[in-house]
């Protein structure tokens, strides 16, 4: 017996659960779980601050790799055997289309999810200094997900796949100067063909997902870095201007010393640093408002796994992952569309293949990397920040619609049919 | 609040639970297996004592497939038709009926689909039969599954099925290669040809398209030829065979043994007796023939037939463009051949052909084959309909001689004509004169003038 | 533990054991799911076409199957597996000596597939071999018999 507890305690050295210590060692001795802090302000708990936008995603991705590894295993990366494995995934694998159709909504869930997170955080000015690098690890992000969802609607090798690939690189091909040479890097050659399916396929599951994983690690370290989850915006004492310091800072920066230590909790290298922590700090009556993350904030998060699952379970049971016929280079399907989230691009280019090519795709995401810097003003409160507002809520207004017109209201030849009417295929 | 997300945690976890075991039963509980279980059922019922009885009924239900390399394709029809190679299963029910007559068409070796159509790699009836979205070839109706012969039995008669073999005479004289391309030769008026059959259109739409191409497509170009039904049918027939696919050597090295019948026909399509005789019966121009095949071996006679000029310099005898299987066919009908054959087709002649009629049935041999009786019609009469063209139709060419001279028709044919329009402003005609100089030889296009010089010698003899 | 605060976490164990059963059906079916259904090689089970396709005399050996068929003119036909039982690798039949040579490592075995030389630990297996109801030879790699095993046409 005593070996056996001998072998426990070598493996958990926290104290009892029932202790604060033993609470607090369980996040902190474990790799996983120190992540968390300790103990979580219970403003940050609820749900309709953060509505768990992040760990949702995050969930999404776990699923994505998990069934996306299992996937791998029926795949064949070239033409026509990849299209011939997808069937075989439907008819024989036993689970194959549960498990295809699981690994294609949760990927449409999470550039879904990707997208309302970072709507969520841009409404919160949760951007904002000291955050401003988070912001931009984020878009990172969102183009690492919409990358990962693209290289993977090639993989099944059926038109859907095919046609939508070479409509969504030919948007590409606008940009100036090097648009086609991009274009052919990213497929090995001129058209959609074997070279393409093989770099797509490194790319969704080697290059894409290690970099995804890689900056995910920033972005959550970063979280917590930067002082956790940014204050809701209720909490928000009016026009108080936090000045605060970053460890290590320069020497110019020592003047925030004045601030009064005794009101506040620092963390950090105490002796060696001067100035307090970046982080929003924690007063002392604030201090009364926290919990342990063990279990209030695990269970929170238990249930949004367990939510994120049982959904996208529930969905792939209802609806198969959509299979269409072998690729066929000799046949346009009519409309042909790029894959859903880039139908606001294809919309525009409809009209300008400049602007929607070229300048729309720039100007969105230079304009999102810049909004932590070009936004300078300091307020977090929503009436004091009207024109970010305002400017945002049009960019993901503009965007819906084109997303939802290009979508629904795009018939054959590109023709503005509404869903409801029902297009007669043309004459053969 | 602690209390009640635990609750939903519970609630939530338990449903994962459903969800994951309704997914495995989802996964466990195919169609197929159920298919499986009532064969063994029936075949148990032909077992003489319980232990085989038990035995059959105890088989662990799997997937059968057929790996069909060369043919491209996985079969896993048999894993429900299980009985198709077993002959007990003449009277049972559909899925386990026996296939009578497979010859040596066995499932290991060609699966179904290669005739029957349908997806081979589904494993629940709907899909497997094609009857679903986006699986262009669905299971060919009982009326057109013989199509599927032509797609390795690419030459000469195929036994059973006549259709096949009337399609391609048909597409062979009606003038279809005067504008649409077929393994590469042909015109360029309409489509290729030669995937038709991997177009998955189907049958009856083929079949509505012959009977009036303008109707089903509409502003087609393609002129209404009148075909009878059984024509339209024997030609959606072989446009049903006509694939791209590889078939891998091992089916397209599949070959008929050409038969007698076969050549004696084409002896007397190509008159041959205009100049051979057989036996001394027959034109004294050439050869006899009679027992020529002993005489020579097979790739003697059969390079003689691909080219005469390299056999004997300075042969008389034209290259006829025949197909492998035609040769052969010819050769065997020679190596039986006797005076008797030689008079029997002499005596079904209304005169005899001089060696000058013969060049002017090659000629007007040349003028089908090569797709001009498409347009201008078997008789030369035109009347094809052509708007916007001069007159509307394609013109007759009956009265040629007088506003060209021969050379002025050479010319034509050599280089292509596009035809004056109607309305200057107007759509272009659809169809067009191609310009033949790079498809025929000068001897072809001589030959054709000939011909058609002929039919205006005739005309005005009438008159 | 006491039992308030059983009381006050008795759902969250709940789901905690509803959550490890999911778990554990998953994991049972993610390993199934990896267990193929089909085999995209020859089947264990396969014709091997009449009997008039095999010669009497030396073993005809079929490269996929991995099989040699001998055909002898008073006993019949037989299947002699053509993988070594050493390591695995294809045997060759000599007709000079009427012995199985394996080249990886030298092993020998006689012409009724037991051991006479070298590393292999048993004899080759022999194949039952039937003939089905279609007049085709079938051979069954999943039934091994001695080799004295003749099917006599």
């Amino acid at each position: 017996m005593n070996l056996i507890r001998e072998i426990w305690q070598s493996i958990v050295r926290r104290d009892r659960l029932s202790t604060d210590k033993g609470k607090s060692e369980l996040v902190f001795l474990n790799v996983w779980l120190h992540i968390h802090p300790a103990k979580v302000k219970r403003e940050h708990m609820k749900f309709s601050h953060t509505f768990y936008l992040g760990f949702i995603t995050f969930f999404l991705f776990l699923i994505l790799l998990t069934t996306g590894i299992a996937l791998m295993c029926y795949y064949r990366p070239y033409p026509p055997q990849a299209y011939q494995d997808m069937k075989d995934l439907e008819f024989v694998v036993y689970m194959g289309s549960f498990l295809r159709a699981m690994h294609r909504w949760a990927a449409h869930g999470m550039v879904v999810c990707v997208f309302l997170h970072m709507c969520r955080v841009f409404y919160t000015g949760s951007y904002k200094k000291p955050r401003q690098f988070n912001w931009v690890v984020g878009v990172v992000l969102l183009l690492l997900t919409l990358g990962l969802s693209f290289t993977g609607y090639l993989l099944p090798w059926d038109q859907l796949a095919y046609w939508a690939i070479t409509v969504g690189t030919n948007i590409g091909s606008y940009a100036p100067l090097v648009g086609g040479q991009l274009r052919e890097l990213l497929l090995g050659g001129h058209t959609v063909g074997e070279a393409a399916l093989l770099r797509f396929y490194v790319l969704h599951v080697a290059v894409l997902p290690s970099l995804l994983i890689l900056l995910t690690i920033v972005h959550l370290w970063r979280v917590r870095k930067d002082g956790g989850l940014s204050r809701p915006v209720w909490k928000l004492k009016e026009s108080k201007l936090e000045t605060l310091v970053t460890i290590g800072a320069p020497a110019e920066t020592a003047a925030l010393q004045a601030q009064p230590a005794v009101t506040s909790k620092t963390y950090g290298l105490m002796e060696v640093v001067t100035g307090k922590p970046i982080f929003e700090t924690v007063t002392p009556e604030e201090e009364e408002d926290t919990v342990f993350s063990y279990p209030y904030a695990f269970v929170r998060e238990a249930l949004a796994l367990m939510a994120t699952v049982t959904a996208i379970m529930t969905i792939s049971l209802l609806f198969r992952a959509p299979l269409e016929e072998l690729a066929n280079p000799a046949k346009t399907p009519n409309p042909a569309k790029a894959p859903w989230y880039f139908l606001g691009l294809q919309e525009l280019v409809s009209h300008s293949a400049l602007l929607g090519g070229v300048v729309a795709p720039a100007l969105m995401v230079v304009a999102l990397l810049a909004i932590p810097y070009f936004d300078r003003n300091p307020s977090r409160q929503l009436t004091q920040r009207k024109w970010a507002l305002g400017l945002f809520t049009l960019f993901v207004v503009v965007n819906l619609v084109l997303i939802v017109v290009g979508t629904f209201f795009r018939g054959p030849g590109w023709a503005l049919v509404p869903p409801w009417v029902h297009v007669v295929g043309g004459a053969e | 609040m602690e209390r009640r997300l635990q609750q939903i945690f519970f609630a939530l976890s338990l449903l994962a639970l459903a969800l994951i075991v309704a997914a495995a039963w989802q996964a466990n509980t195919p169609s197929w297996k159920t298919y499986q279980h009532k064969f063994y059922e029936l075949e148990a019922q032909g077992e003489p004592n319980a232990v085989a009885k038990a035995a059959v009924l105890a088989t662990p239900p799997e997937i059968h497939q057929q790996l069909l390399t060369g043919l491209q394709r996985v079969d896993r029809c048999t894993t429900c038709h299980l009985g198709v190679e077993d002959p007990t299963m003449k009277d049972a029910p559909e899925p386990f009926r026996y296939h009578a007559g497979l010859g040596p068409h066995v499932p290991a070796r060609f699966g179904c689909t290669i005739c029957h159509g349908g997806q081979g790699l589904a494993t629940d009836e709907e899909s497997a039969h094609g009857k679903v979205d986006f699986w262009p070839n669905p299971l060919l109706t009982k009326d057109y599954i013989r199509a599927s012969c032509g797609r390795c039995h690419k030459e000469g008669d195929v036994p059973g099925v006549p259709e096949l073999t009337e399609g391609r005479r048909l597409f062979e004289t009606q003038g279809c290669p005067g504008c649409h391309k077929l393994n590469g030769v042909g015109g360029s008026i309409g489509p290729d040809l030669t995937g038709e059959g991997a177009n998955h259109r189907s049958p009856d739409w083929l079949e509505r398209h012959f009977l009036a191409p303008n109707v089903v497509s509409t502003g087609s170009a393609m002129p209404n030829f009148h075909f009878s039904k059984d024509q339209a049918r024997a030609l959606t027939y072989y446009m049903l065979s006509l694939t791209s696919e590889d078939m891998g050597t091992y089916y397209s090295s599949v070959r008929l043994i050409p038969g007698p019948e076969f050549g004696r026909q084409l002896f007397v399509e190509k008159n041959c007796i205009t100049c051979h005789n057989i036996g001394g019966v027959g034109s004294k121009t050439g050869t006899d023939l009679q027992g020529v095949a002993q005489k020579h071996s097979i790739e003697w006679l059969d390079e003689q037939l691909v080219n005469p000029e390299l056999v004997y310099p300075g042969s008389s005898m034209p290259a006829y463009d025949l197909e492998a299987n035609a040769r052969k066919a010819l050769v065997a009908f020679l190596s039986s051949a006797t005076a008797d054959d030689a008079q029997a087709i002499i005596s079904r002649r209304p005169r005899p052909l001089t060696p000058e009629d013969v060049a002017i049935e090659a000629g007007k041999q040349d003028f089908a084959r090569f797709g001009c009786v498409g347009c201008h019609g078997t008789e030369l009469q035109g009347g094809v309909a052509n708007p916007n063209a001069q007159g509307g139709e394609v013109p007759s060419l009956l009265h040629l001689s007088d506003d060209y001279t021969k050379d002025e028709v050479l010319a034509i044919i050599r280089n292509g004509r596009v035809p004056p329009m109607d309305n200057p402003n107007g759509a272009a005609p659809p169809l067009y004169m191609p310009a033949w100089k790079k498809v025929l030889s000068d001897e072809d296009i001589n030959r054709i003038a000939d011909y058609l010089w002929s039919k205006q010698q005739q005309k005005k003899d009438s008159w | 533990m006491n039992r308030r605060s059983f009381l006050k976490w008795s759902w969250g164990a709940a789901g905690l054991l509803a959550l490890v059963s999911a778990i554990g059906v998953s994991l049972a079916a993610v390993l199934r799911f990896l267990m193929p259904s089909v085999f995209y090689e020859p089947p264990q089970a396969f014709k091997i076409g009449t009997p008039a396709d095999f010669p009497f005399g030396p073993p005809t050996f079929l490269v996929e199957e991995k099989i040699f068929v001998f055909r002898d003119r008073d006993k019949g036909f037989s299947a002699a597996s053509a993988v070594c039982t050493h390591l695995g690798c294809t045997v060759a039949h000599f007709q000079s000596d009427q012995r199985f040579h394996c080249p990886c490592h030298g092993s020998v075995f006689a012409a009724d597939g037991s051991v006479q030389h070298g590393p292999a630990p048993r004899a080759l297996d022999w194949f039952e071999v039937t003939l089905s109801r279609d007049g085709q030879l079938r051979v069954d790699k999943n039934k091994v018999v001695p080799p004295t095993y003749r099917l006599m046409v």
